[in-house]
């Protein structure tokens, strides 16, 4: 009967699975780029190690119009918008719009995080011809090109979030490091779980750049620090909260007493991993970590579910994005210069050549959770 | 000649369920034989905490599958639900936190689903635009009006009487009370009321179903309306699961909701299908989802395995019901 | 008998000719509307700009006409596009083939599984939709699995002309796609198997009885759709310079509504090379018009979706009344 032939065939892939998963052994914990990894010194108050000046590696805008001081429109692109995150970097945009009195900002993206739909977007606007374009790249590679354009056209160009290719913008603002986010990430696990304990991971895709890199350097760091404690699996939820809180869910009932913490690699995934731990009543027995804004998870916070979670501050990121372009056009900001100014975030630094550090990554926890409202 | 003609539907209808008999059976029999050999491989899938999990937070997409077959049998398609289901889950929420009473709030979501489809199921109907143009316009509406009207706030600090599906009854999940009552209320009522049954005449042959005195176009319209209804419940076990909503358009959960639609043995050719087979279905891609991850598939294979075996169980389907027919032309 | 099915599909043509007609009208008056709104707009350069936006769907869109005609469906398509481009860049890189030789198998491979889909639509007769649901599903995860979620890059340059190039100022993509516009329109148009496509459209239990070869040519339009699709992940790459396997998700939507806009119907039976192109340049175009006048992207998709739901409505509202 076909049924039969159905149901061999479905024990057949899943025998073949089952067999594939041996290969699965060596265990990276994701699918990262093979850049190399570069761990912080382990231990509390291992600050970022001494960064050697490197030579400036970013674009240049070629032949911009002069318009120090005086008013400018640039456009912001980022990933997608019509997620919190990029609601809260937009509104630091507008804020630090606001306070030069002399730029003016708007955000416009794609609804998905399409790459291919962010490089039309900025096509667009190199053709309305606007005088800066900022961005965070879906993919720092296949933006690379459209940048350019913009460059040759004198727009300039100025990343943060999620960075492209150096010679693709001229600065890039970084909220925080790394090898910074992952030591702060792979600390907070290890105070609640302890030396030897295992964790899951739940991220959104293998492909986003940036978490792809937190988790190459978080596994770096892992190693180097903390050797005995336990990677169990890493799963992908996409941006979804209920796909996340499934996967989250499943893990759980996967690994039952073996699991002892869950990393969210997304403001999306962390809130539904508290979700799933609050759900199997495991407050307190499997901790949660991870990367997300703080409106999300207030509950979770207050409930003792979810002890710390580490972010940086976006509003703080759109607001230096917009200083950072503003100082560009005024010819304050020069390839070779080690800082500039922010506003009220004072002198930022100037790291990796053509990155601007906002700071290192800012950790949430019960005391501080509702001074926000991002 | 009019009896006569219905009577000879009707035992033909009985044939086609017979025939159909057989994809339910064969899930139900594909969900046991995976659990048992799931649970041979890791013991702990058979848990009944992790059972009654992959129940749990799948149940909106079988909810949302009633609806979807129903629209399939009547010979549509609609691609515009998962859309329509951020909207109305986000509707909900900011009705809830904004102080309404909780029973409004999810009130709310059920009219406005069934506005929204009724409201498609009439441009089909009567104004004869394609189903796939009128949804495939619809999704983007819908999607772009989310984004302009919250900007993609989430929505937190909802009461905490809002969360419909945290409820049990005789300690059954609200979700699953839900999930099966729709489907077996649904089944029983396109197998034995007239207007029920006028789907299916109409998604097989519409002039056929005039003939016998069925109005495709207020079948159509009702079959959308419907639909409407239970996307509204689907969105609400989905927007009360979990602490916050995201107030974006889920990705990809249309395709989802009409693959355990199809899977589940409704025949895009319209006049075939139940929607107990699509709530089986979307059971068991709930459980390949899970037994995946449990059995320890390389984390890049998944998608290809589920994909794989989707194949799979449609082929069969379809093999199964061309041995059906081969037997019934020999009789 | 062939006789008849001649006539019965040369019936067809001044009705097909109404309704792209109907749509030319409306996107001339949209794209004039948009030109005084923004003078960026109806420029050369920006117009050959969205050429090149315009070739990765547009490849697509040709095959997609065929099977619609033939009331069939392919939404496996970006799928395919995914499975391409990253057989396209692992062969390269991974398994070390030379890059000519890769992308001929990246094509390869597309046409593979746009044959397997034909195949299995024509010979289980598993329903199209159906089909191309699963296959969406598989060859998206096969893409995942291949590349393992590395991405390729770093093509040598030559490499990027045919995504970036230009021919005497004209994109080289555009004009590939120039070209097999002009195929298309002429096989759907002036040969055997064009009417093949719609006789099968129209009836496909008469085409099978009057003995043409349905079988074949459907399998034909799947393979094509599929190697489309592979010619289209060859350009994207090309245009991007990586690749990725999320590539062309969301592409089948973006075709089917460039094919439908252009007025064939989804049952099949109708619809013209003509229509297609019409729909994909008014779907760009507006989507390009407007965020050059300032409108921004959200609102944009609900212009667009407003906008494919009117066009369909008018344009068939007008035929109906001619009929």
């Amino acid at each position: 009967m076909r049924a039969r032939l159905l149901l061999s065939a479905m024990f057949g892939a899943l025998l073949a699975s089952a067999a594939m998963t041996a290969a699965n052994a060596a265990a990276r914990w994701d699918g990262a780029d093979d850049l190399p990894t570069n761990p912080l010194a382990c231990g509390a108050g291992g600050a970022a190690a001494p960064v050697a000046a490197k030579p400036y590696n970013g674009g240049r805008a070629i032949n911009p119009p002069d318009k120090a001081g005086k008013e400018i429109t640039i456009v912001d692109v980022p990933k997608l918008i019509g997620i919190g995150y990029f609601n809260a970097t937009t509104k630091g945009q507008q804020e630090a719009a606001k306070e030069l009195g002399n730029v003016k900002v708007t955000t416009d993206g794609p609804t998905e995080a399409k790459i291919d739909e962010q490089i039309k977007f900025i096509d667009n606007y190199i053709t309305r011809g606007v005088d800066g374009i900022l961005f965070a790249a879906n993919d720092p590679v296949a933006i690379a090109p459209v940048l350019k354009k913009a460059l040759s056209k004198g727009i300039h160009v100025v990343g943060y979030d999620a960075d492209a290719e150096p010679d693709a913008r001229e600065w890039f603002v970084n909220q925080t490091e790394f090898n910074g986010f992952a030591k702060a990430m792979i600390d907070s696990m290890h105070k609640e779980i302890g030396d030897d304990g295992a964790f899951a991971i739940v991220t959104s895709t293998f492909t986003t750049p940036n978490q792809a890199r937190w988790i190459a350097e978080m596994q770096a760091y892992a190693e180097k620090c903390y050797p005995k404690m336990k990677w169990l699996e890493t799963v992908e939820a996409q941006e979804d909260n209920n796909l996340s809180f499934n996967q989250a869910t499943t893990l759980i009932n996967k690994y039952g007493d073996k699991l002892k913490g869950i990393f969210g690699m997304t403001s999306v995934a962390t809130p539904a991993a508290a979700e799933a731990v609050t759900k199997a009543g495991l407050c307190g027995k499997v901790a949660v970590v991870g990367g997300a804004t703080p409106n999300a998870m207030k509950p979770y916070v207050h409930s003792g579910c979810v002890k710390s979670f580490v972010l940086w501050n976006p509003i703080d990121l759109g607001y230096a994005a917009v200083y950072v372009m503003r100082a560009v056009v005024d010819g304050k900001l020069k390839p070779g210069d080690t800082s500039v100014d922010a506003g009220r975030l004072g002198k930022l630094n100037v790291i990796n050549g053509s990155q601007i550090l906002l700071g290192p990554a800012f950790v949430f926890t019960k005391d501080n959770v509702d001074k926000f409202d991002f | 000649m009019t009896a006569a003609a219905i009577t000879t539907a009707a035992s033909a209808r009985g044939a086609a369920f017979r025939r159909l008999i057989g994809q339910e059976a064969l899930l139900a029999v594909a969900i046991i034989v995976l659990a048992i050999v799931v649970g041979f491989i890791n013991p702990r899938f058979l848990a009944t905490r992790n059972l009654s999990d992959i129940l749990l937070g799948n149940a909106y997409i079988a909810i949302a599958a009633v609806g979807m077959s129903m629209v399939i049998i009547s010979g549509n398609i609609d691609i515009s639900v998962g859309a329509l289901i951020g909207v109305l889950a986000t509707v909900s929420g900011s009705l809830a936190v904004a102080g309404v009473p909780v029973i409004v709030a999810w009130l709310a979501a059920l009219v406005i689903g069934v506005a929204v489809m009724a409201a498609q199921g009439a441009v089909i109907a009567y104004l004869r635009i394609p189903s796939i143009v009128v949804t495939l316009g619809m999704l983007s509406i819908l999607k772009g009006g989310l984004i302009s009207v919250t900007g993609g706030r989430w929505i937190t600090d909802l009461p905490q009487n809002f969360h419909l599906a945290d409820l049990s009854v005789f300690g059954a999940p609200m979700p699953v009370i839900i999930m099966v009552l729709a489907t077996v209320l649904a089944a029983l009522w396109m197998r034995h009321s007239p207007r029920g049954r006028a789907i299916y005449a109409t998604g097989g042959n519409p002039e056929a179903a005039r003939l016998c005195g069925v109005n495709p176009r207020r079948t159509v319209l009702m079959v959308f309306a419907l639909h409407g209804f239970f996307a509204g419940l689907a969105s609400l076990v989905y927007a009360t699961q979990l602490r916050v909503i995201q107030s974006n358009t889920p990705q990809g959960l249309e395709l989802t909701i009409i693959t355990a639609a199809v899977v589940g043995g409704v025949s895009i050719l319209g006049g075939v299908g139940t929607v107990v087979g699509s709530t089986l279905a979307a059971i068991l891609i709930a459980e390949i989802t899970s037994a995946l991850v449990f059995i320890n598939v390389s984390p890049y294979w998944t998608d290809a395995l589920r994909g794989a075996l989707i194949l799979a169980t449609v082929i069969a389907d379809i093999l199964r019901r061309q041995r059906r027919a081969a037997q019934g032309w020999k009789r | 008998m062939s006789v008849s099915v001649e006539t019965r599909v040369f019936r067809a043509p001044p009705w097909l000719k109404r309704h792209e007609t109907v749509l030319a009208i409306i996107l001339i008056i949209a794209l004039v509307g948009l030109g005084l709104m923004n003078d960026r707009f109806l420029t050369l350069d920006n117009l050959l700009d969205q050429g090149r936006f315009i070739t990765e769907t547009g490849l697509i869109a040709l095959p997609m006409t065929f099977i619609i005609i033939t009331g069939g469906i392919d939404l496996s398509v970006g799928a395919i596009v995914g499975l391409c481009a990253i057989i396209l860049g692992h062969s390269w890189k991974t398994f070390g083939f030379p890059l000519p030789l890769a992308i001929a198998f990246a094509l390869f491979v597309g046409a593979l599984a746009g044959f397997v889909n034909g195949f299995v639509i024509t010979r289980v007769k598993v329903p199209p939709l159906i089909m191309t649901i699963a296959t969406l599903a598989l060859y998206r995860g096969l893409a995942e699995g291949v590349s393992q979620a590395h991405s390729v890059r770093g093509y040598p340059e030559w490499f990027y002309f045919l995504g970036q190039g230009s021919v005497f100022g004209v994109p080289a993509q555009l004009l590939l796609l120039i070209v097999l516009i002009v195929i298309a329109g002429v096989v759907l148009d002036r040969t055997t198997f064009g009417r093949t496509l719609y006789a099968i459209g129209a009836n496909e239990t008469a085409a099978r009885f009057s003995a043409l070869p349905v079988d074949r040519v459907k399998l034909i339009v799947y393979t094509l759709s599929g190697l489309a699709s592979g010619l289209a992940a060859w350009v994207l790459v090309s245009r991007v310079t990586t690749t990725r396997m999320d590539m062309g998700t969301g592409y089948e939507l973006d075709v089917i509504a460039a094919v439908v806009l252009g007025g064939a119907s989804i049952f099949g039976g109708s619809g013209t090379i003509w229509g297609t192109v019409i729909g994909l340049a008014m779907i760009q175009l507006l989507k390009n018009g407007l965020a050059l006048t300032g409108v921004k992207g959200d609102a944009t998709i609900v212009v667009i979706g407003v906008a494919l739901i009117l066009s369909v409505l008018v344009a068939s509202s007008l035929e109906r009344r001619q009929d």
